[in-house]
């Protein structure tokens, strides 16, 4: 297997007018990796990804896919699906119709009843576009991504809209597309798909990377957390803490494993109990808080 | 392009709103004309209801059609969908216009036809075929053009009229009034060569050589409209 990456960009500029939607990004996506780009909204992640996809021009900076300009389509576009932020699937034909139209025209070969089993589609086969949930779009628009099984594979807010059990099955879906050796690139506003998922993040704010690296990576710089409630009478804490408002209180930390001990040794010695305890790693969530302070 | 021309057919025979505005109106002005042939022939001539049935498919049915199509796929994502696929652009364009395209060249030769049976064969057919293919290329061109100003299939009402009313404009008072006065701003407006090409194919009585010159301004309005489409269009609602 080659060790080229499948997705290379380098000083990546992109303006609308005055607008400087994207400044200076580079970055690269292995083979096989899950890569997440995520940002606040209006970071520009969507500009990359569309520039990644080929429907957008760079001002200024290149972007290989495959080793080739996105632009490439007949070289690029068989080996690559791609699950658009919004569906674009004409109303009137069916949902047979629509994945057999945009599965021929990606050239990859893939049965259609397969793939409509694959997202559950099967009973709503004969149904025209115009009559599906906003959930079952999503799910049409997967089925044309995967079909044929592409090497790479953008998921452009995949679980929008999607109930638990669909989530599930989409991710079902994508770990078996990954055992296949696929490359995923995504972008989600649920952070914790991410967290679970990703093996590099990409984290945008401002059109440019505020960070870029592995969920630990990324979480690793902010301390961790250790909440709880406290009784008025208790005796002064062994540990440095805030008092929040509602009266709980949150000690940060960089020594996670060692302050509970302190805390839970200090809190059986004086039999204080600790109600609401929690005690963990920063999320993800906390870091997208981060960018903005 | 024929995958893409196959959905569009089956869009466009689900879609009743299309094929009645687009296929039914069409059809049904242009029989009426067939029908009343001896009145039209003498406000003008067979000549000029050949140009003018021609023009009701190319303005009301083909030109319409194509504005309506292009700015509704692209309303709803449906080019940019397209356009993820390996595709090219001027594959995913000529699949989206080739039934639409087919169908106007089917309405104009049955519509002719029936004109032929009832008043008379036209003196010139393989000119009436070249002035009723350079017409719809002129037709299709303008289409592209204005549908790059064109935001929704709602839009494309207000959007189409100006060409719409003005090659029937164009195509009466040249099909009625001749070339004889105003012969160059005749035959420079959109429609006007094509007009006279077409009663001069189907009464005879010019020169083969002399029509062949009116086909420089259609081409040239193809020319115009292909080099505008191409700045003005747009495949994405966003941008």
């Amino acid at each position: 297997m080659s060790s080229t990456p499948v997705i290379e960009v380098e000083h990546l500029n992109l303006t609308y007018g005055d607008f400087h939607a994207v400044r200076d990004l580079s970055f690269e996506v292995r083979r096989g990796e899950l890569y997440a780009l995520l940002g606040t909204n209006g970071a520009g992640k969507t500009s990359t990804l569309e520039t990644i996809e080929g429907h957008r021009t760079p001002t200024s900076g290149t972007v290989r896919v495959f080793g080739h300009s996105p632009g490439d389509r007949r070289a690029v576009r068989p080996r690559m699906g791609v699950m658009l932020q919004e569906s674009g699937f004409s109303p009137d034909l069916t949902v047979r119709e629509s994945v057999g139209l945009v599965g021929r025209l990606t050239r990859r070969t893939d049965d259609v009843d397969r793939v409509l089993d694959l997202v559950d589609l099967t009973g709503r086969a004969g149904r025209r576009v115009s009559q599906l949930s906003g959930g079952e779009k999503r799910r049409l628009d997967f089925a044309t991504a995967v079909y044929g099984t592409p090497e790479l594979i953008f998921l452009d807010e995949p679980t929008t809209g999607l109930d638990i059990q669909s989530r599930d099955a989409l991710w079902a879906t994508v770990d078996r597309l990954r055992e296949n050796g696929s490359t995923i690139v995504l972008t989600t506003h649920y952070l914790e798909e991410a967290q679970q998922r990703a093996d590099r993040i990409g984290l945008m704010h401002q059109g440019a990377f505020h960070r870029e690296g592995t969920v630990s990576e990324l979480t690793r710089t902010l301390p961790a957390v250790i909440r709880f409630s406290l009784p008025a009478s208790a005796p002064a804490l062994p540990l440095q803490a805030v008092v929040d408002g509602d009266g709980t209180v949150v000690i940060e930390t960089f020594g996670l494993q060692q302050d509970l001990h302190v805390l839970l040794g200090w809190a059986h010695d004086h039999a204080v109990a600790l109600p609401d305890l929690q005690a963990g790693p920063t999320r993800l969530d906390d870091v997208f808080r981060a960018i903005k302070s | 392009m024929f995958p893409i021309a196959a959905s569009e057919l089956i869009q466009i025979f689900r879609n009743r709103l299309v094929l009645v505005t687009s296929f039914v109106i069409p059809v049904a002005v242009s029989a009426f004309f067939v029908r009343q042939h001896e009145t039209f022939a003498a406000i003008g001539s067979l000549g000029y209801i050949a140009a003018i049935v021609m023009f009701t498919v190319a303005a009301f049915g083909l030109y319409a059609t194509v504005v309506t199509t292009l700015a509704s796929r692209r309303q709803n994502l449906f080019l940019k969908r397209l356009r993820s696929t390996a595709a090219g652009d001027a594959g995913i364009i000529a699949g989206l216009l080739l039934p639409a395209t087919v169908l106007a060249v089917v309405q104009v030769a049955a519509i002719l036809t029936a004109l032929a049976a009832v008043a008379g064969e036209p003196a010139n057919v393989v000119l009436l075929v070249v002035a009723v293919l350079t017409t719809l290329a002129m037709m299709v061109g303008l289409g592209l053009a204005t549908a790059g100003v064109t935001n929704s299939p709602e839009h494309a009402q207000v959007t189409t009229l100006p060409v719409t009313l003005g090659v029937i404009a164009v195509a009466s008072w040249v099909g009625i009034t001749g070339t004889e006065d105003l012969t160059l701003l005749k035959r420079l407006l959109p429609g006007g060569a094509a007009t006279e090409l077409t009663v001069n194919a189907w009464n005879g009585g010019v020169a083969v050589t002399d029509s062949l010159l009116l086909l420089a301004p259609t081409l040239g309005w193809v020319v115009v409209a292909v080099a505008l489409a191409t700045r003005l269009f747009r495949w994405d609602p966003r941008h």
